[in-house]
């Protein structure tokens, strides 16, 4: 790929830089909406669709997936939209359902009793108000003051794929921007050298590198600006290296350091907190 | 909508173990202050401070009034605090909060009743006419230690501002404007800050300059106002957990060393900026051109 395409709100994504995979139909991510236009022509009656950007950002797309989506700019306000991945605190539960806290003084999303893995009446999990679940959502509503709903379960097959959703347990929740979070989920996601030319985060596999002798670390992005860590695998040095992933994220997001700079502050933040010799 | 989203179970339990092991989130000693940013507006009075993620704005601002019957001899000082929905999604505007009415006490008492600045120079015909000085704080991010920010910015606001000066001429007041008279400082009398300090894991854990999530994790807070000479102005024990007496006592000397240090800060951002407003006044004034 060439220069990244640069779409402002209202602009169309011209059809050469759609994915050619005539196979799957074409997945839509964040920010971008699909617009029936109708024809200038009066003669040709059926209405043309365009793609238009909600947001700013840079297009990017993956052949294998069929994917298009808009890599944003890292603000801070999350917008749900269906199937993002996204960590969750319950408030509090009615009978049907839990009522989650997806972002700070927003309504609260709905998260049904049984909408995880293998739950039943009897076997479903007692969440209590301030754990935190790692959900889906799953719908988002239409209109204004629509509820948003979550799942921890694929409901075609009954487990909770993606892999690893359901309740956190223990851990740390660190808060980073939005856009941070969605480079952190497609660094995990895409291949490295195509998202190393776009998004040029390299911060995730340096620390696992490093911390592999520790017993590496569990980690979950929400597309909300949440990012779970559990280094409970380290033993004694579980505290030191939850807070060591937690300020190197922060920091990579905030400075937005290049690929060297966060090598470099990795490996400065481990020695600062003993963690490697 | 009134209260801050409260921590999840995970993140309090693990500010307290990381505490535990004297850790903090952020990679601070419990006795370490966030990185302190002073900056100076056009006008004299004008404050952007911040402190971490806490940024606040503050401006003072100087008319001539009226004393009080009852105290013929003194001019008005206040402190003005509103939190709007700029700080924080959890304020909302023109409702007074619990965080507000606190953190005005604190102010009030740290810096206005213990008479940081003095009031009876703001007097200029007895009885008649005096100078009412307001600080207006404005919260414009909001990530814990309201109140040493807010301190720090109302102490810093006061030293650089500068009223017009006001003679009284047979009778009459007279004030010249800034372009007539160079403008006077404020007496200042001490520089009183406040330092919070806040507990943890059964008082056994006590750290200064706790953030939001910090501070919604501990167990209770201890303030105190001290100035640079050790003179104790101000302490209070609000609510939350007991702490020790002795621990009291090694807090005011840590809260000392702290209000030196926070001082010794503002006074380089002072002087730099005094040095800086110099410099630029000169070059106003041997500018060959006048602006018509």
């Amino acid at each position: 790929m060439a220069s990244p395409l640069v779409l402002l709100p209202g602009d169309e994504v011209p059809s050469r830089h759609l994915p050619s995979n005539k196979s799957n139909p074409l997945k839509l991510g964040p920010g971008l909406r699909l617009l029936s236009q109708p024809s200038s022509t009066s003669q040709n009656a059926q209405s043309q669709h365009v793609l238009t950007a909600t947001q700013a950002g840079i297009v990017t797309t993956d052949a294998k997936r069929n994917t298009v989506s808009l890599l944003s700019f890292p603000n801070r306000r999350y917008i749900p939209t269906v199937n993002d991945l996204i960590i969750a605190q319950i408030h509090h539960s009615s009978v049907d359902y839990f009522h989650c806290m997806v972002t700070p003084h927003t309504a609260h999303a709905l998260l049904g009793q049984l909408s995880f893995e293998g739950a039943s009446k009897k076997t479903r999990p007692m969440l209590r108000q301030g754990d935190l679940v790692y959900a889906r959502v799953l719908s988002i509503g239409l209109g204004a003051g629509a509820e948003v709903e979550l799942t921890c379960v694929n409901p075609a097959t009954g487990k909770s794929e993606p892999g690893g959703l359901g309740p956190l347990n223990g851990g740390m929740v660190f808060d980073v921007s939005t856009g941070m979070a969605a480079r952190l989920l497609r660094a995990s996601s895409s291949s490295s050298e195509q998202n190393e030319s776009i998004d040029g985060l390299v911060v995730l596999s340096e620390l696992g590198k490093k911390l592999e002798s520790l017993g590496g670390f569990e980690i979950a992005v929400g597309r909300n600006g949440k990012v779970w860590i559990d280094c409970s695998n380290a033993g004694e040095s579980a505290v030191k290296a939850t807070i060591a992933i937690g300020r190197c994220l922060q920091t990579v997001d905030e400075k937005g350091l290049g690929p060297a700079d966060q090598k470099k502050f990795v490996t400065r933040i481990l020695r600062e907190m003993k963690l490697v010799s | 909508m009134s209260k801050e989203a409260p921590l999840s179970i995970a993140e309090r339990e693990f500010i307290l173990e990381a505490l535990r092991q004297d850790s903090r989130l952020d990679g601070r000693t419990p006795d370490q202050f966030r990185p302190l940013k002073i900056s100076f507006g056009d006008e004299y009075g004008h404050v952007n401070l911040e402190l971490g993620n806490t940024s606040i704005i503050v401006r003072i601002s100087a008319e001539v009034t009226k004393p009080r019957d009852e105290r013929p001899f003194d001019g008005l000082f206040n402190i003005n605090l509103e939190l709007s929905a700029m700080g924080s999604p959890a304020w909302e505007n023109g409702r007074p909060n619990d965080v507000e009415s606190y953190v005005t006490h604190v102010l009030d008492s740290v810096i206005r009743h213990s008479n940081a600045l003095d009031t009876e120079s703001l007097c200029i015909l007895k009885g008649v006419s005096c100078w009412s000085i307001r600080a207006d704080v404005h919260v414009v991010a909001y990530d814990g230690n309201l109140t040493d920010a807010a301190c720090i910015a109302v102490m810093t606001g006061l030293q650089h501002f500068r009223r017009p000066d006001a003679v009284v001429r047979d009778g009459q007041v007279v004030v010249y404007g800034v372009e007539e008279r160079v403008p006077v400082a404020l007496n200042i009398t001490h520089k009183p800050l406040s330092v919070t300090f806040f507990a943890f894991n059964e008082s056994k854990n006590i750290i200064v300059d706790a953030t939001l999530k910090e501070e919604q994790a501990s167990e209770g807070e201890l303030v105190i106002g001290i100035n640079n000479g050790g003179e104790m102005c101000f302490m209070n024990k609000f609510s939350g957990a007991t702490i020790n007496a002795r621990e009291i006592v090694t807090r005011t000397s840590v809260a000392l060393e702290k209000v030196k240090d926070l001082n010794a800060q503002i006074d380089r951002a002072m002087q730099a900026d005094l040095a800086l407003r110099a410099k630029r006044g000169m070059a106003e004034e041997s500018r060959a051109e006048n602006d018509r």
